[in-house]
């Protein structure tokens, strides 16, 4: 799979690899890819969730 | 370009054009019951169905189960049960995420967009998918050149692909993709202001004589962050008069206290060179001491639609042309502006007034042009009035109250008369030819009391909460604890097992552990009474692999839950919730429904013809009506012909 690159401010990534070292992740990259799945995972469940509320508002069996 | 004559006839006489000898008039009327309908026969109140009934016959209709419209007329529409159609509730849900999904149709957004800047312009186009499977009697009956028109059937949003006219029902949504938000603007600060279940409340401001104000459209999927997109539009309020001026961008009008707009068209600017059109109605209610105006839901504009809602495409422009602009959201009387308030009973009933009206005219249009074949006709009305004012017509109802019942006491009675006066029209006009067969998808009775299902499972253990101090707070199960639960309901009657391999977090092993809890669950539920009433909630629970036929069972709820009379599930359960107590009063103006087992609420069939079959069920109506034209069932069918 390729690889692609993210460019970060440099203090971020400083705190970045600090608390994945804290945290017990093997590589800053490693943090960075499982925060970021978590909170595109997040997104796509509220689209979907928002979704789900939208259509079925005004449906009058629900409140 | 081919013409008449030509060499290529077949293919002109094709796509459902052919004369027949036969005609057969459907009339749908949503929801009217059997019993109701028996006793103001009774009472000398419906003298034309009681003359169709002396020629022909009368006999209550076996329903689906469970008996929702989408499942009931899905059932009709293709001659299967929803083991073959796949329709089983208004709301499927997705075993991955434990989310309801919406059962009828599909929308999926353009693949391929180009982004620039605060704009995502699709480079492909999103599509909406109908999800009923199996082959509408519309689409067989097409294939041996047979014409048919379908009015505004439910369960064919977006309509199935054919050559025949159809116009899209029950299930199309408004511009805003849902089924129905209407907007109420006022000064009054006694109203909430902010979301309610498909309603909006404005607060807005009277400054000299002026009100500003914005009517909010679909979401923006040109944009990056998908705002809502939003017309400006202000009202001027008469000092003296009760009387304003509403100035829209392109238009203005002048309205009365009480008085309703008819359709205005509003166009939602999406990018400088794409815009969406709808149409709505505007009712301005008050103008002193505090302003209310209401705007029904912007429903997609028939002359330019958004979405796919007829076939052949033009077919809705054709309408257009004759009729102006129409109703087209599915269900097209706002109920939820009635329950949030918007609306009073009176107001309602003008609105549904309407909706009666414009129907019949597009009736006469249709059945002046109906020479051969099939047309087929539906009137949502009795279904929506039933929901809307059983609580005036059923002294026990928890939200019986004595001194609306005396002004809205006969709106039931009254609709039902009004079906009876339109089926005069019509038989004073068919000819001999002509097979006539009046139905309904169920029937009707009273929601006095609601049964959480989720906090029975929860309070059975069959279902884990988290953190049960709270039980109450959230819903879509936030606060389930999937790795020790073994059962969920979602929807209006399903229950469905936590089972492993199929859910994401399934703990119940499919086979023989998964078949025995559904019995156990199956047997409780049938035992649960209500300890205010003394009776059984739920009559039938319903085992999915027992009750259906066809390919889809897979998708199937494990469990039907079949109500009792007067009980159906809650308000707050079918979306995950998990209220208090397992029974609640039902003390909605929502308070007639439908949820019951099918035995409790069958529908009804009236004909113009001996009628055989000692149960008809609604699958046998398509068989009938095939066998009528001399074509054969398609695979699926598990009907017989009723004559």
């Amino acid at each position: 799979m390729g690889k692609a690159k993210v460019k970060l401010d440099k203090e971020l990534f400083e705190k970045i690899k600090k608390i994945a070292k804290t945290a017990g992740y093997s590589s800053p990259e490693e943090f960075v890819t499982h925060c970021l799945e978590k909170e595109i995972i997040k997104l796509e469940e509220s689209d979907s969730e928002e979704e789900v509320k939208k259509k079925l508002k005004g449906l009058g069996y629900i409140s | 370009m081919l013409a008449a004559g030509s060499r290529f006839p077949s293919l002109l006489q094709g796509a459902g054009r052919r004369e027949t000898r036969a005609k057969v008039l459907v009339l749908g009327f949503d929801g009217l019951d059997p019993r109701l309908l028996d006793r103001w026969l009774k009472e000398g109140k419906l003298p034309t169905f009681a003359r169709l009934i002396s020629s022909g016959g009368f006999r209550p209709l076996e329903t689906s189960i469970p008996p929702q419209s989408p499942v009931a007329w899905a059932n009709f529409n293709t001659g299967a049960d929803p083991g073959g159609h796949g329709i089983f509730d208004f709301m499927h849900r997705d075993p991955q995420t434990y989310m309801p999904i919406f059962s009828a149709s599909l929308s999926t957004q353009a693949k391929k967009a180009l982004k620039i800047g605060n704009l995502v312009l699709p480079l492909s186009g999103g599509e909406v998918k109908n999800l009923m499977q199996g082959r509408t009697f519309w689409q067989v009956l097409e294939e041996h050149d047979i014409p048919a028109t379908i009015f505004k059937i439910p369960s064919n949003y977006p309509p199935v692909p054919t050559k025949q006219r159809t116009l899209s029902g029950m299930g199309t949504p408004d511009l805003k993709g849902s089924y129905g938000i209407s907007c109420f603007y006022t000064t009054d600060p006694g109203i909430p202001k902010g979301e309610l279940s498909g309603g909006r409340v404005y607060e807005v401001f009277v400054i000299g004589n002026r009100v500003d104000a914005k009517l909010p459209g679909p979401i923006n999927t040109f944009k990056k962050d998908r705002p809502e997109a939003v017309i400006d539009f202000r009202v001027y309020t008469d000092p003296d008069q009760a009387v304003a001026k509403i100035v829209l961008p392109d238009q203005e009008f002048i309205l009365k206290e009480k008085e309703w707009s008819g359709w205005k068209r509003v166009q939602f600017g999406l990018l400088p060179t794409q815009s969406v059109s709808g149409i709505c109605m505007f009712h301005l209610k008050e103008i002193r001491p505090h302003f209310k105006l209401y705007v029904s839901p912007v429903n997609i504009d028939p002359g330019h639609p958004a979405q796919p809602i007829s076939t052949p495409e033009s077919y809705a422009q054709e309408l257009e042309k004759v009729f102006g602009s129409y109703f087209t959201k599915g269900l097209p009387a706002d109920t939820s502006g009635l329950d949030n308030g918007f609306l009073d009973e009176g107001e309602f009933l003008e609105q549904d007034e309407m909706i009666l009206r414009e129907g019949e005219r597009m009736f006469d249009f249709e059945f002046s042009r109906f020479d051969s074949g099939l047309l087929f006709y539906y009137v949502s009305s009795t279904d929506q009035r039933q929901h809307m004012f059983w609580r005036l017509l059923d002294e026990k109802h928890p939200g019986y109250d004595p001194q609306l019942a005396s002004g809205y006491g006969k709106t039931i009675e009254n609709i039902y008369v009004e079906a009876d006066r339109f089926l005069d029209r019509v038989l004073q006009r068919i000819d001999k030819d002509t097979i006539l067969m009046v139905m309904s998808d169920h029937g009707f009775n009273p929601f006095r009391r609601a049964f959480n299902l989720n906090t029975w499972l929860f309070e059975n253990g069959y279902h884990r909460l988290r953190n049960p101090w709270k039980q109450e707070e959230g819903n879509f199960f936030e606060n389930s604890d999937w790795s020790r639960t073994k059962a969920y309901g979602i929807g209006l009657n399903g229950l469905y097992i936590n089972q492993r391999g199929r859910e994401r977090e399934g703990i119940v092993n499919a086979g023989p552990d998964t078949e025995n809890l559904i019995r156990e669950i199956a047997g409780k539920l049938e035992q649960v009474v209500d300890p205010m009433t003394g009776e059984r909630a739920i009559l039938r629970a319903f085992i999915s692999k027992e009750t259906y036929h066809g390919s889809q069972i897979g998708h199937a709820p494990d469990i039907v839950c079949g109500f009792n009379e007067g009980y159906r599930i809650s308000w707050d359960s079918p979306l995950g919730g998990f209220p208090k107590n397992i029974f609640e009063d039902n003390k909605e103006k929502w308070s007639g429904d439908h949820m019951g087992a099918p035995v409790v609420i069958p529908g009804i069939l009236v004909a113009n013809r001996k009628v055989r079959a000692e149960s008809p069920a609604l699958y046998d109506l398509t068989a009938t009506i095939l066998d009528i034209f001399g074509v054969p069932k398609t695979k699926g069918m598990i009907g017989e012909s009723i004559f």
